[in-house]
């Protein structure tokens, strides 16, 4: 495999991932007049942003802030977009980096119209890791509806296959291409701003709550993916078991959060998120009981106060205080009876509900990969920034778990860090 | 929980049972994991959380009064699963053992049994009022002589008949004081609580004792738990071991005081029998115990711990070893052995009020109060 000189100059940028915090470091530099190299691992920019259904507190969908974003990006000659791109290693030193990049495959050049016929005629599938694999995908797929690039993606697992020749003559615009190859790429920057994001934590790994053991129990993510117009369900929040809809359900706070045998710290986001969660349920179903079992509602700052006060308002969500810590599924019906102690009362309440949602937290990815470049984290696996020695920047959940908001604040910072290096050397 | 309540802390309080093995209790942050995981709290204001935030605020009167630390077996679930690391096991271990020194008179023998430096003092204590009254009264002898090998050589029989009888009436009287105190405090505590209405009723308390005798005769309490299993092995080997040889204890006394028959007695009687089994089991039951302990990085051990499975260890393995000595003909080692001996049978009994031996009555207590006021 040969590897490509592809520009880029000391005088240049490189952002790596491109959710809402990437996109916002990436345009920001770039709308000032640098030029920026925004590489993201996925088919398509948005992050986990583009996996909500709402944001907190204004209750709108992300696809417009994100749509925002992908126009100025459209419009914007100054940023070069790389999906399938992973970092392979860093060089150099602040103000002058040579970065190898290996970018996978796609199988589908720029001629592809998002027409759609490939996918009608491919009969392979797999799971829809965008929606936590509630649902299948076709193995010739766009990521999703506003995916950027507007370009469908050919799963590797298509390649020799007799999909593959049906997809490809299926194709009107000679878009498919299964010669391509994984090439790697050099690139020289000045400066790099990580922007690697987070994974939701594997709940799974929280043996007393029972997820992956009972099948009506999901995660706040999931929860996004259900109450989505394009989830799996439609948007239709329904129970996993048997599609009914739920008439009760429980939010289980700090799920394996501020807890030293999984993620030790506050997620930050995950009170809203419940909370923003049970406007969805209340708007799908008037007359459900809806429990939100808490440690501490962290409603931080007057805007979250005044959304966390209006949920209060509302007489049939019960907020308790207590963590769940044991969960019983009853065989039958499927429903779960979720175990707290209301230490507001001292009495221990067994709670059965029709479906339970975790709220888990946010594990930075760098905890997970191996981020291949001279960076400092924490025990955590968070980012520590260096601004002394500069050159290379962590933004939004890399370096700390945020909301969107406060995301795209220390985004824009980050850029601005960024351009100083440049600025400097 | 709406009445006002003005908290005074108790400072010292916190930090003597920081100092017992409660030093992560600061760590809690009243999640009440805790409480969800204990497998033998009751649903109405179950253990440990209120305990946690109590002991964190240093509510001494209202822990120490607190019958719900004693239904606790400390299987470690709740710490297995606390996020914050708080170990409430440990803090409730802790806890009670403030509460044994509390309820014991006088204290400065609680102290005295709590303190790592005095231990010495434990052990020197007994030797010196056995060989001083042994002395003064004749039955004690320095030299044994030769010929066939009996403990009774070098300290009569009587003398442990004056002696041990003795003490042990000592230590139930003013065990006896201390247990009413608590049970009178346990009860009023209940009563704040809202856990009942009933008055103390002695005759209620001794028919629950009756009633939850076949719980702690099974362990069944300790099947509960899902930490630390294999413990109740060990625990039933000790428990069964001190009942045998209550036992052969008694028989003996009253044949050698009623049938004056003297010892040793033959290996071939039944009470020989049981006092060899229950020997063996006394050594296995606290090496297990002991190893256990060891091998639990996790769990707060402290000097009252080791202290009462040191005790118990040495009992049995000085035990068997005066016997083996005696059949073997090893005069010196048999005497010594079992000069040593009477010293931890004396720290056994006379210390029992004070030490973490304590337990099984207090325990037992609150187990029966617990079912009497149907908590």
């Amino acid at each position: 495999m040969s590897i490509e000189k592809s520009g880029g100059f000391d005088g240049s940028i490189m952002v790596v991932g491109g959710g809402i915090s990437g996109l916002t470091t990436a345009l920001e530099a770039a709308e000032v007049g640098y030029e920026v190299f925004l590489i993201e691992k996925t088919p398509s920019l948005g992050g986990r942003v583009a996996q909500l259904n709402q944001y907190f507190p204004k209750l709108c969908p992300p696809s417009c802030g994100l749509e925002i974003n992908f126009r100025r990006i459209k419009d914007n000659p100054k940023v070069k977009v790389l999906t399938m791109t992973e970092v392979d290693k860093v060089e150099g030193e602040p103000g002058a980096y040579n970065v190898t990049l290996k970018i996978a495959p796609r199988y589908v050049n720029e001629n592809c119209t998002c027409c759609g016929e490939c996918a009608k005629v491919c009969s392979i599938e797999t799971d829809n890791e965008f929606n936590f694999s509630m649902n299948k995908r076709k193995a010739a797929y766009l990521p999703f509806e506003m995916a950027f690039p507007a370009r469908y993606v050919m799963s590797p697992e298509l390649k020799k296959t007799e999909d593959a020749e049906k997809c490809k003559e299926a194709c009107k615009y000679d878009a498919i291409d299964f010669d391509m190859e994984e090439k790697k790429v050099e690139v020289n920057v000045g400066s790099i701003v990580w922007a690697t994001g987070w994974q939701p934590y594997d709940a799974s790994k929280i043996d007393n709550l029972g997820f992956g053991k009972y099948d009506n129990i999901i995660t706040n993510m999931m929860m996004e993916r259900l109450a989505a117009p394009n989830g799996p369900t439609k948007g239709k929040i329904v129970r996993p078991s048997d599609n009914n809809q739920p008439q009760s359900i429980a939010f289980v706070q700090c799920a394996g959060s501020r807890d030293e045998n999984h993620l030790p710290y506050c997620s930050y986001i995950c009170c809203m998120a419940s909370l923003k969660q049970t406007t969805y349920i209340r708007e799908q179903y008037p007359d459900a009981d809806i429990y939100v079992f808490y440690i501490d509602v962290r409603a931080p700052g007057n805007k979250y106060e005044k959304f966390y006060k209006k949920i209060k308002e509302d007489e049939k969500i019960y907020l308790i205080k207590g963590k769940v810590a044991e969960v019983i599924e009853d065989s039958d019906s499927k429903n779960i009876t979720v175990v707290a102690e209301n230490t507001l009362t001292g009495e221990k309440i067994k709670q059965t509900v029709e479906m339970v949602v975790l709220a888990t937290g946010m594990q930075p990815t760098a905890s997970q990969f191996k981020i291949p470049a001279d960076l400092q984290v924490n025990s955590d696996g968070f980012f520590i920034n260096n601004f002394e020695k500069g050159g290379m920047f962590a933004a939004g959940c890399a370096n700390k778990p945020l909301d969107v908001v406060s995301s795209n604040q220390n985004a824009t910072g980050m850029a601005l860090k960024a351009i100083q290096t440049l600025v400097k050397s | 929980m709406s009445d006002k309540y003005f908290i005074e802390p108790d400072i010292n309080f916190i930090n003597e049972v920081k100092k017992l093995g409660g030093d992560s209790l600061k760590k809690c942050f009243q999640c009440a994991t805790c409480s969800v995981a204990c497998p033998i709290a009751p649903d109405n204001k179950p253990f440990p959380r209120k305990e946690m935030i109590a002991a964190s605020w240093g509510l001494k009167d209202r822990l120490i009064s607190n019958a719900d630390i004693w239904l606790c077996h400390q299987c470690g679930d709740c710490s297995t699963l606390c996020p914050r690391g708080a170990k409430p096991g440990d803090v409730l271990g802790a806890i009670r053992s403030y509460a044994i020194s509390e309820y014991a008179t006088p204290k400065s023998f609680a102290k005295m049994v709590n303190d790592p430096g005095k231990l010495p003092l434990l052990l020197i204590i007994p030797a010196i009022i056995f060989i001083v009254i042994g002395m003064i009264t004749g039955q004690f002898s320095f030299s044994p002589g030769a010929g066939e090998i009996v403990q009774a050589k070098i300290f009569t029989p009587l003398l442990v008949q004056i002696i041990f009888p003795i003490l042990t009436l000592i230590v139930i009287a003013s065990f006896g004081m201390g247990l009413k105190r608590f049970l009178n405090d346990i009860h009023q505590n209940a009563i704040n609580s809202g856990l009942t209405d009933k008055r103390l009723d002695i005759g209620g308390v001794i028919s629950g004792l009756f009633k939850i005798l076949p719980t702690i005769l099974k362990h069944d309490k300790f099947s509960e738990c899902s930490e630390n299993k294999d413990r109740m092995t060990a625990h039933l080997l000790v428990f069964y071991s001190f009942i045998g040889l209550l036992i052969v204890t008694a028989i003996f006394f009253i044949v050698l005081d009623f049938f004056h028959i003297p010892g040793p007695y033959s290996q071939s009687n039944p009470v020989k029998w049981l006092a060899n089994i229950s020997g063996v089991a006394l050594i296995m039951g606290s090496i297990m115990m002991i190893k256990n302990r060891l091998g639990k990085t996790d769990q707060t051990t402290s000097y009252k711990d080791w202290y009462l499975l040191y005790l118990v260890f040495g009992l049995g393995f000085t035990g068997m070893l005066t016997e083996i000595a005696r059949l073997i003909g090893l005069s010196g080692t048999c005497y010594i052995s079992y000069f040593i001996h009477l010293i931890l049978v004396f720290n056994l009994i006379v210390f029992l009020p004070y030490s973490k031996m304590a337990h099984f009555v207090y325990r037992t207590l609150a187990m029966a109060h617990a079912e009497y006021i149907k908590r």
